[in-house]
């Protein structure tokens, strides 16, 4: 049980970030298809960052000395690089569908094409392969809190709460988490969220009210950008080993699909990411799940095909959004360049 | 009106857009070209000189001959590029004029990635079992090559109907059936018996067609482009290319699509069924993704990876730039889908030739559909503001009203008075096409 | 308060084009404190701009704006704002899935560290709201919430600001005439307490009942300010058409044949929200007869036509036309009898990205007249668009190859007008067909649809213009919620009585059919 929660949580994590990411693009008015792409970037980003500033003495010694303060720093900082340059990557949607009112599905398409090959370009020359990893070591001995972190024996007993949500985790679900609660309530509790979400339902009354509707929707953007490139580095960090290899497995457009499962409300959002990525971590492990405990593993033993459980989560995903278009409700706006006309 | 035949040709909506596609173009290559020059001039293990080497292959990959005996570049008509180069176009005009029908209904067909796979597995499961020993294998060649097409269209189908009764967004629709369809295809060729175990240096390949003697007839191109795989299938594509013009341009079933694509609400004001014609558009989509995968598996020579559930191929995604390049126009497809698989042949140069790799095409690709996203505004850019001020003034007098009512032109409902932005007003007609997202919603 | 100027606020000369349009052509307009001052004009007359002007929508080419006697710039709303000029527009600026209260403060809010204060807020809306008589559910969610009620709303934002320079586009369009009347009170009130009112409208009933001075504004340009009770209705429209109007539509007594539509207990589902948008309606269209349903927007009279056209499934109930069940009929197998101009223009009516010629056989491309095997027979669309052309007076740049979009919405009407009304059905539903239109394409129009009574043609016309309603309708339905609440003769009723139909107010408990079942 506790493998099974852990492991749909790092699924799950990175699907939420990013479709909260979506969240904030959509609310201001802005589709931001390009979730994907951007996630590829962040990925490479902290990967990369993680990737040079292994190789620093600072950091060397610490791993070395267990300093496991450091390390945790040194994977906030790379949470940071990705977001940071998320942002910036995103900018060229902003300015494409902002500024120069252009078809936002296309421009997204163009980042979701633009990110793997720019990055497998750069991979290539800095790597010579098309995958970049860290520098010495793997994520988990790197990065992971394990009971022994924490000064607590390797066979202590920490309970079915410590051994689920304090052993074997990273700090990056953590602060995601927090990241999104506090998000969340900047959209529905301050003046700037409910702008923000007046902009994606009727740019016109906004702009009448003295709001501007671009840097709004500029603002929007650049927070999606930031989050789903956080998001791309929390994927690859804790279920590619932090490794960049230009692909994030279709999990920005599963994020989407999330968004949408989510009706652009978060709390729905939080739920249909954890259904997500239980499907998720089905697929990635079912061979070694063993639900309650008794050794069996029941979903390997069915004798299906691995090709099932992989295209699980996008069956589930189809058939959800089938159940659920009819109730669903998209900000109103969005999609429809604003143009407020010549000033 | 000194040059006004030129001023004329130039404000001619089709000039245009090829003007803002050469456009796009050039800008591609000038961006691929920078990134070459930066990484040059930033990485210690590259030379300028290879950069430079690198924006002469980016340019001029087609005609490269490789390098002389003093390691210099050569550059020279080289055939053996030139036929592959149409071999490797065969595929992307046909995904690309997939998009460009999907486009023309309102539709983004993203689902080319899986259709494609669809229809490549069909056409070699019908090629590589149907017993050569029984039936003709031209005969085999037929109904493989049907056989894809009709798996691509069903394949694309299923988001047209899941668009058109449930309303669920294609492009959500179409990624997740592209990911089922990688999984179903991998699937199905691991229990399959096709799996190529005669050359054993080779795992996870499907056995070349000619293995059971089916190959797409070389119409004599490989005496004109020798050595290299070009076959008939490229006069196939450019083929369907002009029936695709014609059914959009000239036929009542055109006719109804567009109407669909451009405004669904009015489609079924009169009487045209949309729903019907959402599934139809994305299953003549997903028929010539499915064409194209044919035309590519059973030129003979060519060998399908079938552990593919991890990655979409390329060619289905490419087909949306070769679309937007062409402006959806299939005619223009087949320029642009030659145009992509020209970039591809200078980016196997680059990789075989220099210390730089084939993903800078790529590059140059997502740079040309980021400018096609606003090509509205190249091409205003190109026309000049000035004269377009001109064209709406004559339009509104040629229309015989006073100003006043020009004016409504803009108004929706009853907002009739306020004249709306430019970009919508009157005289903006040839620009509008481009921005149909915005208006519709 | 010794030397007040003359003037709260002075717009001068303004000039503002648009590519192709002078829109507001050298417009001078002077605003006394604590009046109420109409501006008069067509749809198209310009008047729509120059309040966007004032209220820093657009910027003008030239001109200047006053306040006090000093010039002042206003280069968006804020900056109106600060200077105390709000606007109710004619399509509301609201948030539909907000809360009223929400919309209220949106874009004023108080805060601490950046959240909302809601509290205060609503303490300060309910004093405003009391003080004015203004009604409204703050926590309703605008989209659940009448026409009525929204306009409240938007007069509320005004008052939160603190305005006292309150613009009202054309704010009476929506409303019944107690609900006119009402407002009117409202506006009085406010000139009283020393507001200054500008009052957008082309109905010169209401400007002659609620004015102290009128500028009337024609084709971009300002032809003159006059005191209200120095002019009369007559010299007004005058002014405005810069000819002299014909107020009355001209037509015969109808003469009433057999019965071409029949519908009885029809019920058509919302798309808004969860109820029936129409209730159990039974009625009957008579061949040589204009039936007006009569009603304020949103009672039922778009889902009434969508049911009646085949553009939504109704559930109960059914339709008869020319002797035909069509209940559950395809669009197309309606249209065998039927012609729709429809609501929308550019949603429903028009392929705005299709040339005219191709609109023009919308319905039609795929008769013989048209289709050859699959094909599209261009020579004999081109031939016959070149008729309808012709005969409709549909003007363009570039006749039947004109991209319908650079037409004019005139035009863009008549081309519809003309699409429909050549296609020769029993019945033809019209709805709302002169919206937004000048006086000229209204008079045409009108004229079009009285010939096709005429020639016994069934016509089903749907208006929220109580004038069109009155003077071309031979029998009048009141919609309201949904329901069908009377039936009236446009000769022996009164538009205040309508209106208290409308209101619902008052109904009548006869189900409004006719000779229905």
């Amino acid at each position: 049980m506790t493998f099974l929660i852990q492991q749909t949580l790092l699924y799950a994590i990175p699907l939420m970030i990013v479709a909260l990411a979506g969240v904030f693009a959509e609310r201001s008015g802005i589709i931001n298809l390009a979730l994907e792409g951007i996630m590829i970037f962040g990925a490479f980003v902290g990967v990369l960052f993680v990737n040079i500033v292994q190789q620093t003495d600072v950091f060397m010694s610490a791993y070395e000395a267990g300093n496991w303060v450091t390390l945790q720093g040194l994977e906030l900082l790379a949470m940071l690089a990705a977001a940071v340059m998320g942002a910036i990557f995103s900018l060229l949607l902003s300015f494409a569908s902002i500024n120069l009112k252009a078809d936002q599905t296309i421009g997204g398409t163009a980042l979701n094409l633009m990110a793997p090959a720019l990055v497998l370009f750069l991979v290539r020359l800095i790597a010579n392969q098309n995958t970049l990893r860290m520098s010495t070591g793997d994520a988990a001995s790197w990065f992971m809190i394990k009971k022994t972190t924490l000064g607590y024996d390797r066979t202590a007993d920490l309970g079915f709460f410590g051994n689920t949500f304090i052993d074997k985790t990273y700090i990056a679900t953590y602060i995601c988490i927090i990241v999104f609660i506090v998000l969340s309530i900047i959209l529905y509790k301050t003046r700037f969220g409910l702008r923000l979400r007046s902009c994606g339902e009727n740019p016109q009354a906004s702009d009448s009210l003295g709001i501007n509707v671009y840097r709004m929707r500029y603002t929007g953007t650049t927070i999606s950008g930031a989050l789903a490139g956080m998001g791309g580095f929390v994927y690859s960090l804790t279920t590619a080993n932090c490794t960049a290899n230009g692909d994030v497995a279709g999990f920005g457009f599963l994020a989407l699909a999330v968004m949408i499962f989510g009706n652009w409300k978060p709390l729905n959002i939080a739920g249909g990411a954890l259904l997500f990525g239980l499907f998720k971590c089905i697929a990635a492990s079912y061979t070694s799940i063993d639900i309650n405990g008794d050794g069996v593993y029941l979903l390997n033993e069915l004798g299906l095909s691995p090709h099932f459980y992989r295209l699980l989560p996008y069956l589930i995903t189809l058939l959800v959004l089938a159940f659920t278009s009819k109730s669903s409700r998209a900000p109103k706006a969005e999609g429809i360049p604003y143009d407020k006309g010549k000033r | 009106m000194k040059n006004g035949r030129l001023s004329n040709l130039a404000s001619r909506d089709g000039t245009r857009t090829v003007l803002a596609s050469i456009v796009s173009i050039l800008i591609g290559l000038v961006v691929g070209a920078i990134i070459v020059l930066i990484v040059g001039l930033t990485s210690d293990n590259l030379s300028l000189t290879s950069a430079w080497e690198g924006i002469r292959l980016i340019f001029g990959g087609i005609f490269s001959t490789g390098r002389d005996s003093a390691g210099a570049l050569t550059f020279g008509f080289n055939p053996t590029n030139l036929g592959n180069m149409l071999f490797r176009a065969t595929p992307l005009i046909m995904t690309g004029l997939s998009v460009a029908v999907a486009y023309k209904t309102g539709l983004f067909n993203i689902g080319a990635p899986g259709q494609y796979l669809m229809g490549t597995m069909a056409s070699l499961m019908l090629a590589l079992g149907i017993p050569s020993t029984v039936v003709p294998a031209w005969i085999i060649w037929i109904i493989a090559f049907l056989g894809g097409i009709l798996a691509g269209a069903l394949w694309g189908a299923i988001p047209g109907m899941l668009k058109a009764l449930l309303n669920i967004n294609e492009v959500i629709a179409c990624i997740m059936t592209n990911w089922i369809a990688a999984n179903v295809v991998t699937w199905a060729f691991e229990i399959s018996n096709f799996k190529n175990l005669v050359e054993s240096t080779k795992s996870s390949y499907i056995y070349k067609t000619t293995f059971n003697g089916v190959e797409t007839p070389k119409l004599g191109l490989d005496l004109l482009f020798p050595n290299s795989q070009v076959n008939g299938g490229i006069i196939i594509a450019i083929l369907i290319a002009v029936l695709m013009y014609v059914v959009m341009n000239k036929t009542t079933l055109g006719y109804e699509l567009k109407a669909c694509g451009s405004n669904r609400h009015a489609a079924r004001y009169a009487g045209i069924n949309d729903k019907r014609n959402i599934i139809l558009s994305m299953a003549i989509a997903g028929g010539l993704s499915g064409a194209g995968a044919a035309l590519y598996y059973l030129a003979g020579n060519t060998e399908f990876f079938w552990s593919t559930y991890t990655s979409l191929p390329a060619t289905g995604f490419n087909g949306i730039p070769v679309a937007l390049l062409a402006a959806n126009n299939p005619i223009g497809v087949v320029f642009t889908g030659i145009f992509m698989s020209m970039l591809d042949i200078a980016g196997l140069q680059l990789t075989s030739l220099t210390a730089y790799n084939e993903y800078i095409t790529d590059v140059i690709i997502a740079v040309i559909v980021y400018l096609s996203a606003f090509s509205l505004v190249i091409k205003m850019l190109i026309s000049g503001r000035k004269k377009k001020k001109h064209a709406a003034a004559a339009d509104a007098a040629a229309s015989g009203s006073a100003p006043a009512e020009a004016a409504t032109s803009a108004g929706d409902d009853g907002a009739a008075e306020e004249p709306l932005p430019p970009g919508e007003g009157p005289g903006e007609d040839t620009e509008a096409e481009t921005g149909k997202g915005g208006v519709e919603a | 308060m010794a030397a007040q100027p003359e003037y709260i606020i002075e717009m001068l000369h303004i000039t503002k084009e648009f590519p192709g349009i002078v829109a507001n052509d050298d417009i001078t307009l002077r605003l006394r404190k604590g009046e109420i001052h109409a501006l008069l004009g067509e749809n198209g007359a310009g008047k729509s701009t120059l309040m966007s002007v004032l209220f820093g929508l657009y910027k003008p080419e030239a001109g200047e704006i006053r306040k006090n006697g000093e010039v002042v710039k206003i280069d968006d709303p804020n900056d109106a704002t600060a200077l105390g000029i709000g606007m109710v527009h004619q399509h509301f600026k609201l948030i539909d899935v907000f809360t009223v209260l929400d919309n209220i403060i949106l874009g004023a809010e108080t805060t601490k560290m950046g959240f909302l204060q809601r509290r205060e807020a609503r303490k300060k809306v309910q004093e405003l709201s009391e003080r004015y008589g203004l009604h409204v559910d703050l926590d309703a969610k605008v989209e659940d919430i009448t026409v009525g009620m929204q306009q409240r709303v938007e007069i509320l934002k005004m008052l939160y600001r603190d305005n006292e320079i309150l613009i009202f586009d054309e704010p009476t369009a929506v409303l019944t005439p107690q609900e006119i009347d009402e407002l009117m009170e409202t506006m009085r009130g406010f000139a009283r307490e020393g507001k200054s009112i500008l009052f957008i409208s082309h109905k010169l009933n209401e400007i002659m009942a609620v004015s102290d001075r009128v500028t009337v504004l024609r084709k971009g340009r300002c032809i003159g300010t006059v005191n209200t009770k120095d002019t009369n209705k007559q010299a007004l429209s005058n002014m405005m058409v810069g000819r002299p109007v014909q107020l009355e539509v001209v037509k015969s007594p109808a003469k009433p044949g057999e019965t071409v539509l029949s519908v009885s207990g029809l019920t058509v589902p919302s798309r808004i929200h969860k109820k029936d948008a129409v209730h159990g309606v039974s009625f009957d269209v008579r061949a040589g007869e204009i039936l007006c349903i009569a009603g304020i927007d949103g009672n039922g009279q778009t889902e009434l036509v969508y049911g009646l056209t085949g553009l939504e499934k109704p559930t109960h109930g059914n339709i008869k036309l020319c002797g035909r069940d069509i209940t559950h009929a395809s669009i197309k197998k309606r249209g065998a009898d039927m012609s729709h101009i429809p609501e929308d223009r550019h949603k429903h009516g028009l392929i705005l990205d299709f040339t005219l010629e191709q609109n023009l056989v919308l319905q039609r491309f795929k008769e013989k007249e048209f289709e050859h095997f699959g094909f599209i027979n261009t020579a004999s669309v081109r031939s016959y668009a070149e008729r309808l052309i012709e005969q409709y007076d549909v003007r363009s740049g570039q006749g039947p190859v004109t991209t319908v979009r650079s037409m004019s919405g005139g035009n863009q009407q008549k081309a519809i007008v003309a699409r429909e009304l050549d296609r020769e059905k029993a019945l033809i539903v019209a709805v709302q067909p002169t919206r937004g239109l000048d006086v000229g394409a209204i008079e045409y129009i009108h004229s079009q649809l009285v010939a096709e009574r005429d020639k016994g043609h069934a016509i089903l016309l749907v208006s929220l213009e109580l004038d069109e309603v009155m003077s071309l309708s031979d029998r009048i339905l009141v919609m309201y919620e949904g329901e069908i609440v009377g039936e009236f003769d446009p000769k022996r009723v009164t538009v205040e009585e309508l209106g208290l139909y409308m209101a619902g107010a008052k109904r009548d408990k006869v189900s409004a059919g006719g000779e229905s079942e």
